[in-house]
């Protein structure tokens, strides 16, 4: 069944890159996070010193957080796993979309092998585009300690530039006709409204110098997230293309009249 | 929906006839969709503190809203 096949291969896809986007997110990202909560640890220490403890803490309810090493190691690779095999799903339902009633199947033509590679890359950097580059250009990743606007404001606007690059992107795509230029109004939609922002700086409580550093962090951290996830998506977009064309097209090829599917025999 | 073929380790090179109509495709397909929503959802954007405790660096190498 195409349904149990499809969550194989996205659970299979999603393990390997998982792991990928684990390892990667070692060499910068976590570094940075870690520096970050350093200096924010830090503040809070200089606030909580001037208030008494009782009030300070009552603002944090206790709740299960994985323990500074292994332990958090352990839950970052966990979360990075289902968040990679809820996105291979995402991309592995799309492209079986597409290369079922798009005709976007590699047919027995010189390169075909290639095809698989190509797609892939191309879904890769489209999902960073919709899912990263998108949002990252109203609201820009963020550091532990840097204040913003409301979380639940700031969640549906993310969620609106998502949707709004993935429209805008098909209809420069995919409509081919004159209104496709319609597809650079959606692009440009989400920052016509624009994205919920706190009202002073992001470092607000910073000492002078701490600020100072923190900005420069926080600069190299859009960088570093950039480069992280697009490296991610690239490979997850790659690991689903050539997961579906083994293991998907073949149950997506439509009924031939003559009863057998076509382009089987290749 | 294509209950007839149960066997499911079919290599695939080999012919099938298991090749399903249009509807019942988009239902599968659109079940994993929805699935991959679920999913991301609960690792990107669920206030629950355990969830938020869990994938906090994920969310924000990611570049999701977090605190």
């Amino acid at each position: 069944m195409l349904f149990r096949r499809l969550f194989l291969c996205a659970l299979f896809v999603g393990i390997l890159a998982g792991f990928f986007d684990s390892a990667l997110q070692r060499w910068q990202v976590v570094p940075m996070i870690l520096a970050a909560e350093a200096y924010e640890g830090a503040l809070e220490t200089a606030a909580h010193s001037h208030e008494d403890g009782a009030a300070a803490h009552s603002h944090e309810p206790e709740a299960w957080a994985p323990k500074d090493g292994l332990e958090r190691t352990a839950a970052t690779v966990l979360a990075n796993i289902l968040n990679s095999i809820g996105s291979a799903l995402l991309l592995l339902a799309l492209m079986s979309l597409w290369n079922r009633f798009r005709g976007g199947q590699a047919r027995s033509t010189p390169g075909a092998d290639a095809a698989p590679l190509r797609h892939g890359l191309l879904w890769g950097a489209a999902a960073w585009f919709c899912l990263f580059a998108m949002p990252a250009a109203g609201l820009p990743p963020e550091l532990p300690g840097m204040q913003a606007g409301a979380l639940q404001a700031r969640q549906l606007w993310w969620l609106f530039a998502v949707l709004c690059g993935a429209g805008g992107l098909a209809v420069l795509c995919l409509v081919r006709t004159k209104w496709r230029v319609l597809g650079l109004g959606l692009l440009v939609l989400p920052f016509a409204i624009d994205a919920p922002h706190s009202d002073g700086s992001p470092f607000v409580g910073f000492e002078a110098e701490a600020a100072v550093q923190m900005a420069l962090l926080a600069q190299r951290f859009v960088m570093a997230t950039a480069l992280a996830s697009a490296l991610q998506w690239l490979l997850l977009g790659v690991l689903c293309a050539l997961a579906g064309a083994r293991w998907l097209n073949p149950l997506l090829r439509p009924v031939e009249p003559s009863g057998t599917p076509a382009g089987v025999l290749r | 929906m294509n209950a007839s073929h149960t066997s499911t380790a079919v290599p695939a090179f080999v012919p099938t006839t298991s090749a399903t109509t249009a509807a019942s495709v988009l239902l599968q397909l659109g079940a994993a969709l929805v699935l991959g929503l679920v999913m991301l959802y609960g690792v990107g954007f669920s206030e629950a503190s355990v969830a938020h405790n869990a994938a906090h660096d994920v969310r924000h190498a990611t570049g999701r809203p977090c605190h």
